[in-house]
């Protein structure tokens, strides 16, 4: 009896749970989701400007899914719930190599239909928020590699990979630093944005134009056999950097270890922190430069913002993407997280240059020479073929033209077997 | 035709059978059920990342391809030269900590809990410990080898593709060997002293009353830590995946953390169910054989059984006195 009278409660409350549910999603507002990043400076920026659009949308409420800070996790993440034709999220934050993945996929949305206006923005940013011709997704803030220098130690940056080198040593000589340059070493997607960078430096790449491997050709050979011989003995990068990450390297720069770095925009503020930072004041940025037959050039990274194919509410999924791409909120986003708006028109403003922490000119002269990571479904498996084996070349387990060769071949492998 | 003698009796079998099927289904379930999905999914070609590639049925490929993969062979060689390096140093010292355990008179729980500590740790936060007393700049280790001019001063541990071993294997033994000690200890304690006593009256030495009594005796014990261990072993992951992400380059990668990026970095579900699949077809072979070699002992060991009570840990009720 009393498990009778149980079950008839269960059910009345299953009845009750279901009425307030449905009835709240029919009655009141639609409800939008949105999943991304949310961790120090940038959740506050991100939930104020989600408050201001439901306040602008009275009819709407936006729901935030923290997803893992972790890029890799966040990815697994994503693909479950996508291969699971999951309406919500009904926006997504894509990193900048995910958008050609999740488009093939037919994850997400094109946006053409809506109307965007995608002029202003830089032109690395907005190929890759492009798959196969169709606009996919839209920049929302980018992230470029810079090399850090030390303007204490020297009175302009250098203007050739050989006159870094040269510098570097002689800071290590003069007994300035302890180390020359320091970058992300370790095994992981942040050793494949420092090897893009040398290739650009010589005049290579990872895939040309039509989607062709040329990671195995003579520029590319130069630039690997050149960042080998940085971390061999007597050369002026530590090899211990080949197990360092983004924070590791900001450590021996901050302490005052090493004469360059090589890391991304965010160190800024946390180097300029002379509580903490040894070389507060003492630091500027420049790109990566160019060896004899190169350009200088800085790997592209940064988030974008795309819409799920299978949102119940695409439009409104729109109108959230383009509120928070608009100027305004990309200024607010540069001003309290520091991150950097892809919009050209941004940097000839005086409110920018204000909001950001780093000097704007010495920023804008690195995005102007930035390069996208090759946009493919397959980026991350081929980035993590090249991880293996240039990874392996700098530890000196295999010479930088076979482990080039090796990766090549394995590469075109892999996109013959994905039929691209 | 149903014997009325046993009607009561089937009945009865079967209401138990019913009993215990909420208890076998849930059985089945969490553990044959996983397995039996993840052979399935070996069997087809499975790309989250091409999903206009579908999933086709594609049979023993996977498997095919695996036998074929470098990285592969590299990775079930280099597993299992792990097992075979770890496993005989924890059991050497977990013999010798089970010993002193066994000796020791005054503080013997202090003692039992000292020894335990390493094995209350997470493998996830030893990893860690480990990293730091090897890390290249300011590790304990490397700092105070590099004081007595032992290394380099470039030298650095987790960059070097044999040297990256160290951390991994001291962790592990570190963390373990009291595990072994503990289950060679209750092997220890079932020896009846008396054993001892009697050798030691005829006249034998230590080293003889080791070799020829408490040796054997233990055998049993020492084998289900063997076992134990070697599975482990074979299953290799927190470690290297923390300690040093399976670098430089792919020297310290063993099986499942190969199988573990296949599966979710890679996301080739059917690629890398099939390297699933093989860990588990290694270790459970491994599994097979230890418990055959388990067999054997015991009935090497079954006369010792008539002339005291020296069963070892593992006898079950099944072996008649």
């Amino acid at each position: 009896m009393s498990v009778r009278r149980g079950s008839r409660l269960f059910t009345l409350a299953l009845v009750a749970a279901c009425a307030s549910a449905c009835g709240g999603r029919v009655d009141h507002a639609s409800r939008l989701s949105f999943s991304g990043s949310a961790l120090g400076p940038e959740a506050e920026v991100l939930r104020g400007q989600l408050a201001r659009f439901d306040e602008a949308h009275p009819d709407v409420r936006v729901e935030l899914r923290v997803t893992p800070d972790a890029a890799d996790q966040r990815h697994q993440l994503y693909v479950q719930w996508l291969t699971g034709r999951a309406s919500e999220p009904d926006v997504l934050q894509l990193d900048v190599i995910w958008t050609a993945e999740f488009a093939a996929a037919g994850w997400i949305l094109p946006l053409e239909a809506f109307g965007p206006d995608v002029e202003d923005f830089f032109t690395a940013a907005a190929e890759a928020a492009r798959w196969e011709g169709r606009l996919v997704a839209i920049p929302w803030f980018v992230d470029v590699g810079l090399l850090y220098w030390r303007t204490d130690l020297m009175d302009a940056a250098p203007r050739s990979l050989a006159a870094l080198r040269e510098a570097a040593r002689g800071s290590i000589e003069a007994g300035a630093t302890r180390l020359g340059l320091v970058w992300q070493g370790a095994r992981y997607e942040g050793l494949i944005t420092v090897f893009l960078e040398h290739l650009a430096a010589f005049g290579g790449g990872i895939l040309d134009a039509e989607g062709r491997v040329i990671v195995d050709e003579p520029p590319a050979l130069r630039a690997l056999t050149f960042m080998r011989d940085a971390v061999s003995g007597g050369g002026f990068v530590p090899s211990s950097a080949l197990t360092w990450q983004e924070e590791q390297v900001r450590f021996a720069f901050q302490n005052g270890d090493a004469a360059f770095m090589r890391n991304w925009p965010y160190a800024w503020t946390l180097l300029q922190d002379a509580a903490r930072s040894r070389v507060a004041g003492r630091v500027s940025v420049a790109p990566l430069p160019a060896a004899d037959d190169g350009r200088p050039a800085a790997a592209l990274g940064g988030a974008q913002l795309a819409v799920n194919a299978h949102s119940a509410n695409p439009s409104l999924a729109w109108e959230l993407v383009a509120f928070l791409t608009a100027p305004e909120q990309m200024l607010e986003r540069a001003r309290l997280a520091g991150q950097l708006p892809p919009r050209r028109s941004l940097y000839e403003t005086r409110a920018l240059e204000e909001a950001l922490p780093i000097p704007i000119a010495q920023v804008r002269e690195v995005i102007d020479v930035a390069v996208p990571r090759p946009v493919t479904p397959v980026y991350s498996e081929l980035s993590e073929i090249l991880q293996v084996r240039v990874h392996r070349a700098l530890t000196g387990q295999q010479a930088p033209e076979a482990a080039l060769r090796d990766a090549a071949r394995e590469m075109r492998e892999l996109l013959a077997r994905s039929g691209l | 035709m149903p014997d009325p003698m046993t009607r009561p009796a089937r009945a009865e079998a079967r209401l138990g059978w019913l009993l215990v099927s909420p208890a076998l289904g849930l059985i089945l379930l969490v553990s044959l059920g996983p397995i039996l999905a993840t052979t399935w999914e070996a069997l087809h070609g499975h790309d989250l990342r091409l999903p206009w590639l579908g999933r086709p049925f594609i049979g023993l490929a996977n498997f095919v391809e695996a036998a074929g993969d470098p990285r592969f062979l590299a990775a079930l060689a280099r597993t299992v030269a792990f097992a075979a390096v770890s496993v005989p140093i924890e059991l050497a010292l977990g013999l010798a900590l089970a010993l002193v355990m066994h000796a020791t008179v005054r503080g013997r729980a202090l003692v039992r809990v000292a020894a335990l500590l390493p094995w209350a740790i997470p493998t996830v936060v030893a990893a860690l410990i480990w990293r730091f007393i090897f890390d290249a700049q300011a590790g304990i280790l490397t700092a105070s080898l590099r004081d007595l001019g032992a290394i380099d001063a470039a030298f650095d541990w987790l960059v070097h593709p044999v040297a990256a071993w160290v951390p991994i294997i001291g962790a592990d033994v570190w963390k373990t060997t009291p595990f072994v000690a503990i289950l060679l200890l209750a092997g220890l304690q079932t020896i009846d002293p008396a054993l001892d006593e009697a050798a030691r009256i005829d006249g034998a030495g230590a080293v003889r009353r080791f070799a020829t009594i408490t040796l054997p005796l233990v055998g049993p014990a020492l084998v289900v830590a063997a076992a134990f261990r070697t599975l482990d072993a074979l299953r290799l992951f927190d470690l290297a995946y923390v300690l040093t992400g399976g670098g430089p380059g792919t020297a310290t990668e063993p099986l499942s953390l190969y199988a573990f990026i296949a599966l979710m970095q890679r996301l080739r579900f059917g690629y890398g169910s099939a390297l699933s699949v093989t860990v588990f077809l290694l270790t459970f072979a491994c599994a097979l054989i230890w418990v055959r070699a388990l067999g054997r002992l015991d009935r090497y060991a079954a006369p010792n059984e008539d002339s005291g009570p020296v069963a070892g840990p593992h006898s079950g009720p099944s072996k008649g006195i």
